[in-house]
């Protein structure tokens, strides 16, 4: 009969433990999250040697300590869950970082197997690491794993089958000095006679306990033996004691890796020469800015003739549907209202599907984890973290997985400031609307205006990263630690797929949400105002100041005018915040160019708007409110209704100051004219 | 003590380090409105941040220059490094340059009195040089294997 096993696959981040979990599970994979969290959590099915095993893969982190929440739902998973086996992934071009996780796993009484990944590159860099030795000093099964081509991984499976039936515990095996040893000898004592810790593995708990580690202590305090604990822990500093406990650990690490393998520090690869120029000191920034604009370049100009294709087909469709369907408002409503407000969404896919292709390539190939580190030294001047750097940077493409993203940040302070900075960055939704008021403006230099409307995004969030820390969200600054992954080419395929996992999500958008949308904008376009007695969806109706829309916009005008908006502006802007891609598809139907972009940008260049208020437009776009998704993954990653809407107040009244400036000040000085 | 670079790679790094340099102020130049006369001969055309991205790349050779010049073997790695860099500007030039070509056939109302040579830009032609490099330097283009010392052998 088949045994039944659960296996929890763990390992710092970037260690190929994704390519490990896939070479062991093929294609029986499911995703679903961990249990009260939106943490994605991947599991996958394997049998062997007669064993069915349930791959679980747990989030990368670097310690088993309670700072980000990835590291809390791997601990409480081995905690709670207890699997039969857990896999550790480790990458053997950098042992000591990652066997500090293999310490805090053997201390929580784990069985373990290691999986020494990356050996080929361990060995192309010149380094030897003595399996067997390994295998002798930590005691538990150490098997040499190339995970990216699927090596060593039958032998990964029959030592995880061999360890299953192997009774040794591997508790215990670290010792610390003798005043940490007495510590935690009188709290184990305390532990063992309280049947409520029962269930936590005594030598980890009270290693914890004395580590000051604030999730345990709660755990403790629910004992009636407590105050006990405490007593034991009032004895001791808590912080100097984390840090001799580290120390020690690191220390235990350094004498065995003398003995087992022999690192060379004096060879450079070729992933270190290239380290050695994108991370350095002067050139470090000028060079990711280099590879950001090229980055822009690309997405704008090579985007062109697929983006014109886009805009013939749309065009072609529009004519057919008016000329097949005969009832007049239902023509208007599939021609200038469906297919108008989708294919002028639509037509930006180019562009999107290009940015995250550029985004895909820096992070798989290991430059974006360069990018943070590079970026530190300006992320916390402006207080915030070097880890903020990725969440924001994947706010080019959607300030949503952004602001998720931001979980990676253990101190709860820098994580609420990049959450609320998080939606200043330009993400791909309000890339049409300056495509197209860039493109009407400002002819050849819309590159380097687009350009400059992210770098004005970005110098936002930073500033304003800068004033929260310094006013309403104050504290120390957390120092930055982040290990830099070895350079990978990045495939063809890989960013392929990265890319149209991305954009399949804006494709799905048009198909839904902004098809909601623009079929509302069209309906209240089409009903006549009170008092204006026209017919529904006639000439004199659609898209005019007789409409609902227009009798609304011209309510809200007054709050706009000063910007040089008029009221279409303001309700293609009120539209906007169920999602920014609609901007464009609104002022298509109020202006009525219907679909056609080029007709857009000829009614905007011919007077219907300035270059100033385009600009002003812009800025306001890209400021704003963000869209409904965001708003609510704000409410739910800071837990707070304050907080989000302090983010919607700050956002929108920056936003309206600096249209302000750039209309008036524009104007007065002749600035565009 | 043995170098992993000799007077080749340094009088590479000069010459590529002194084009990418020169041709990215005139490209600035030519940005501001400042008329060099390069246009019409070399194709330089007035672009401020497309510029910025040359210079960049001829202070990646300069620095290395500087580094093997005192003696410091890993000094080698910024000319390598920029070789890969100027042929990525190269590949995104090409690009946009096919890219214009294509939208050129699609609407040509919009392309009138436009020529290809428009979009050839000093990123592709100066491109030549590095790809020398990596022709003759091929077997140092390996992301993992050892390829220098860092202390020299």
């Amino acid at each position: 009969m088949t045994e039944k096993i659960t296996v929890a696959l763990a390992g710092n981040p970037n260690v190929g433990k994704t390519s490990i979990f896939n070479a062991i599970t093929g294609s029986k994979q499911h995703v679903g999250n961990w249990p009260g969290v939106t943490v994605e959590r991947k599991m996958g099915k394997r049998v062997h040697n007669d064993v069915e095993m349930e791959i679980v893969d747990l989030p990368g982190t670097y310690s088993l300590t309670a700072y980000s929440l990835d590291e809390i739902i791997a601990r409480d998973f081995i905690i709670e869950e207890k699997p039969h086996i857990v896999i550790q992934v480790i990458d053997a071009t950098n042992l000591e970082r990652n066997l500090y996780l293999t310490t805090q796993l053997m201390e929580l009484g784990a069985k373990l197997v290691i999986a020494l990944n990356m050996t080929d590159l361990a060995l192309a860099k010149g380094d030897s690491i003595d399996i067997s030795k390994m295998q002798e000093y930590l005691e538990v099964p150490v098997i040499s794993t190339v995970g990216s081509r699927g090596g060593g991984i039958e032998g990964l499976l029959d030592a995880v089958t061999d360890e299953l039936r192997k009774t040794r515990p591997t508790e215990n095996i670290f010792t610390y000095d003798a005043g940490i040893e007495k510590r935690s000898g009188e709290i184990e004592t305390i532990l063992n006679s309280d049947p409520y810790f029962a269930h936590y593995p005594a030598r980890w708990f009270s290693m914890k306990l004395l580590e000051g580690d604030e999730s345990i202590i709660k755990k403790a305090v629910e004992s009636d033996r407590y105050p006990e604990i405490r007593e034991v822990l009032d004895k001791t500093d808590a912080y100097s004691l984390e840090s001799r406990i580290a120390d020690q650990r690191y220390r235990t690490i350094q004498t065995m890796l003398r003995q087992v393998c022999n690192i060379n520090t004096n060879r450079l690869s070729g992933s270190d020469m290239v380290d050695r120029v994108v991370t350095n000191k002067y050139l470090g920034i000028p060079i990711f800015l280099s590879f950001m604009w090229a980055a822009f370049e690309l997405t704008f100009s090579f985007a062109t003739p697929f983006m014109n294709m886009i805009d013939v087909f749309f065009g072609w469709l529009a004519e057919a549907a008016a000329n097949a369907i005969s009832i007049p408002w239902l023509a208007s409503l599939v021609g200038e209202g469906i297919i108008a407000g989708v294919g002028s969404v639509v037509i930006f896919l180019p562009n999107i599907l290009l940015l995250f292709f550029m985004i895909s390539l820096m992070e798989d190939s290991g430059y974006m984890a360069r990018a943070a580190f590079i970026m530190d030294k300006v992320m916390s001047r402006t207080g915030l973290h070097g880890k903020s750097f990725i969440p924001l940077v994947m706010g080019f493409g959607c300030n949503v997985p952004a602001i998720m993203a931001t979980r990676t940040i253990e101190d709860s302070r820098d994580r609420l400031v990049t959450i609320l900075v998080a939606p200043f960055i330009s993400c791909g939704a309000r890339l049409p609307v300056y495509v197209l008021l860039a493109g009407t403006f400002f002819g050849r230099d819309a590159g380097l205006v687009i350009f400059g409307l992210y770098a004005l995004g970005i110098l936002v969030a930073l500033l304003s990263a800068r004033l929260m820390r310094s006013t309403v969200i104050r504290g120390e600054d957390t120092p930055f630690i982040m290990e830099l992954p070895s350079y990978k080419l990045p495939t063809l395929k890989g960013s392929a797929i990265h890319m149209w996992e991305r954009g399949k999500i804006y494709l799905k958008k048009a198909g839904s949400i902004i098809l909601v949308g623009v079929v509302g904008v069209w309906l209240l376009a089409s009903i006549p105002a009170p008092g204006s007695g026209g017919t529904f969806a006639s000439g004199e109706i659609y898209g005019t100041t007789n409409s609902v829309i227009g009798f609304t916009g011209q309510l809200i005008e007054p709050l706009v005018a000063p910007l040089g908006f008029d009221w279409r502006i303001a309700v293609a802007l009120v539209f906007g915040v169920v999602a920014k891609e609609i901007v464009v598809g609104s002022m298509g139907v109020l202006y009525g160019a219907g679909e056609d972009e080029e007709s857009l940008s000829n009614i905007l260049a011919a007077g219907a708007m300035t270059p100033l208020a385009g600009l002003g437009l812009m800025v306001f776009t890209l400021l704003y409110v963000p869209c409904f998704a965001c708003i609510g993954v704000i409410k739910r990653e800071t837990g707070s209704w304050k907080w989000t809407l302090f983010q919607l107040l700050y956002g929108t009244t920056l936003a309206w100051m600096l249209a302000f400036l750039v209309f008036q000040v524009g104007s007065r000085t002749g600035l565009l004219a | 003590m043995k170098q992993d670079y000799g007077n080749r790679e340094m009088i590479f790094a000069a010459l590529s380090g002194a084009l990418y340099t020169i041709f990215g102020i005139f490209q600035i130049a030519e940005g501001f409105g400042i008329n060099t006369g390069m246009p019409e001969m070399i194709f330089i055309p007035g672009d401020i941040p497309g510029g910025s991205c040359l210079m960049v790349l001829g202070a990646v050779f300069l620095y290395g220059l500087k580094e093997m010049l005192q003696g410091i073997n890993a000094g080698v790695s910024f000319v390598y490094v920029g070789i890969l860099m100027s042929l990525v500007f190269m590949a995104v030039y090409l690009l946009v340059m096919g890219g214009n070509m294509l939208d050129s056939i699609i609407v040509p109302e919009d392309y009138e009195g436009w020529n290809i040579m428009e979009a050839f830009r000093p990123g592709i032609y100066l491109g030549f040089l590095p790809l020398m490099g990596m022709l003759c330097w091929k077997d140092r283009f390996s992301l993992h294997e050892v390829l220098v010392f860092r202390e020299g052998a």
